[in-house]
């Protein structure tokens, strides 16, 4: 890692460390909550999941690739927190819901989020750790797509929410949820995967809305803090790139910068 | 507030893991020793887990068999082949199968003949479910980026072929692909890197539910 890079790296780390304390601490104190924008995927959630208790199908969540100890290991961190709130609401139903992955690194993090959502709701008699299931393949691998068009299908799904790390073989799940009638919401961190999802998903889920899930689904102020925190930093970006993009037309070195940020 | 012993255990040891593994990577040698020790120890888990991950496959499907459930046969089919498969490796190790000296291993010629040639299969499929994908797209609902997704689908894919006479659309499809593609794609990965850093941030400072509850 080069000097410039490894300056703007702590630089970045340093501003999200400070302004996440910060945020959290104001936000806090603040009496009113603040309005957040709406994310059509988030507000349908809800919906699929009572669909899915009334149908007494299941409801099926999946990490793709995404697991702990790779460079995804944030995205699954969030993907869990997505997860915790629909099994939280999807606990109440007599079938379970189905958390699936390829990476095996993924299995603890998801039993923890299934057990922990049981006993938010004191159902813990409930939890079974069965209901985490590992198709062991690789990162962009169609193993895990066919694997999971035939678990959809087994166990007669209701609505799959697909967040984590998926390539363009998401399509296949997404044909078959669709051929199926049953519900489909999907996110990942991949491009292809994530051009795939806009096509295929019920509602779109992009980029970095997958990370602010819990401000979504519960009233936590810790939780809205890291959406107001995101929101601060995106402006932030944003005003900095134009400032170097103005900066860039008048002095050929800003443009340097202007390229490592962008990574171009 | 109550404070949970456990949990502010799991706090202080993501946090202070999280700190010297970070200052490992950006600030000095010295650290980096530690740091490396820490990401060796992630690797020892991580190898632990696929054990884990093995009694979570046989788990499932022993369960799918004795119950009969819906495709219990395709689980009957997957652990068999998985003991197979692991039968046959550890015959290789212990040098119980030799294959001859230019031939291929067993394990090998299995993967490449049968896991390569189902996964190219598969990968054929992938084009028309993605064509499925955008004819549902406009089935769903009608809506100005919809019909703008298909429009540069179509562009993109018929400037693709190989014929003459398409040299306008060909310099369509180059510009879509080197302007508003690249810049989308930039904006969504810098999204993703702004929610990484806000997550991060919230697992140094203690504030992610793995280690809070």
């Amino acid at each position: 890692m080069d000097s410039t890079t490894q300056v703007f790296t702590i630089l970045i780390i340093l501003i999200g460390v400070v302004l996440t304390t910060l945020i959290t601490q104001f936000t806090r104190r603040k009496k009113t909550p603040y309005a957040l924008r709406n994310i059509p995927a988030y507000a349908v959630i809800p919906g699929m999941i009572g669909a899915a208790i009334e149908a007494n199908r299941p409801v099926h969540l999946s990490f793709g690739s995404a697991g702990i100890g790779n460079e995804n290991t944030l995205l699954a961190l969030a993907s869990a927190e997505l997860m915790f709130n629909v099994i939280e609401r999807a606990a109440i139903s007599p079938n379970p819901p189905i958390i699936t992955m390829s990476d095996a690194a993924a299995i603890p993090l998801a039993q923890d989020t299934l057990r922990k959502a049981y006993q938010s709701r004191d159902m813990l008699d409930r939890y079974r750790a069965s209901s985490v299931r590992w198709y062991p393949s690789g990162p962009r691998s169609l193993v895990l797509a066919a694997a999971l068009t035939g678990m959809m299908a087994d166990d007669d799904v209701q609505a799959n929410v697909l967040s984590g790390s998926f390539g363009a073989e998401v399509a296949l799940i997404g044909s078959q949820a669709g051929r199926r009638n049953q519900s489909l919401i999907v996110t990942s961190d991949q491009l292809d995967g994530q051009a795939v999802a806009l096509a295929m998903s019920d509602e779109p889920l992009i980029g970095e809305e997958i990370f602010v899930a819990g401000a979504y689904f519960n009233d936590r102020r810790a939780l809205l803090a890291a959406a107001v925190t995101q929101d601060v930093l995106r402006w932030l970006l944003i005003i900095t790139i134009i400032i170097l993009v103005i900066l860039n037309v008048a002095d050929e070195e800003v443009g340097d910068i202007l390229d490592v940020f962008l990574g171009g | 507030m109550r404070i949970r012993p456990g949990a502010a255990l799991t706090s202080a040891v993501a946090i202070g893991f999280g700190v010297i593994t970070l200052a490992g990577l950006l600030v000095s040698d010295d650290v980096s020793v530690i740091s490396d020790l820490l990401l060796q120890l992630v690797v020892v888990t991580i190898a632990i887990t696929v054990l884990i991950g093995l009694l979570n496959l046989l788990t499932v499907h022993l369960g799918r068999i004795f119950k009969t459930q819906g495709g219990w046969v395709y689980s009957l089919v997957m652990l068999i082949s998985a003991g197979l498969v692991i039968v046959l490796t550890i015959l290789e190790r212990t040098d119980v199968i030799e294959p001859d000296v230019g031939e291929r291993a067993p394990s090998a010629i299995l993967l490449e003949s049968v896991q390569v040639s189902i996964e190219s299969a598969l990968g054929g499929l992938v084009f028309f479910a993605l064509v499925y994908g955008a004819a549902r797209l406009m089935r769903r609902r009608v809506t100005w980026w919809g019909i703008l997704f298909t429009a540069v689908l179509m562009i993109v894919l018929i400037g693709a072929l190989p014929v003459s006479g398409l040299s306008r659309l060909l310099d369509v499809r180059d510009w879509l692909l080197e302007v508003p593609v690249s810049a989308g794609s930039r904006g969504i990965l810098l999204g993703i890197a702004l929610g990484t850093v806000v997550t991060g941030a919230r697992v140094l400072i203690g504030q992610d539910r793995s280690y809070r509850e």
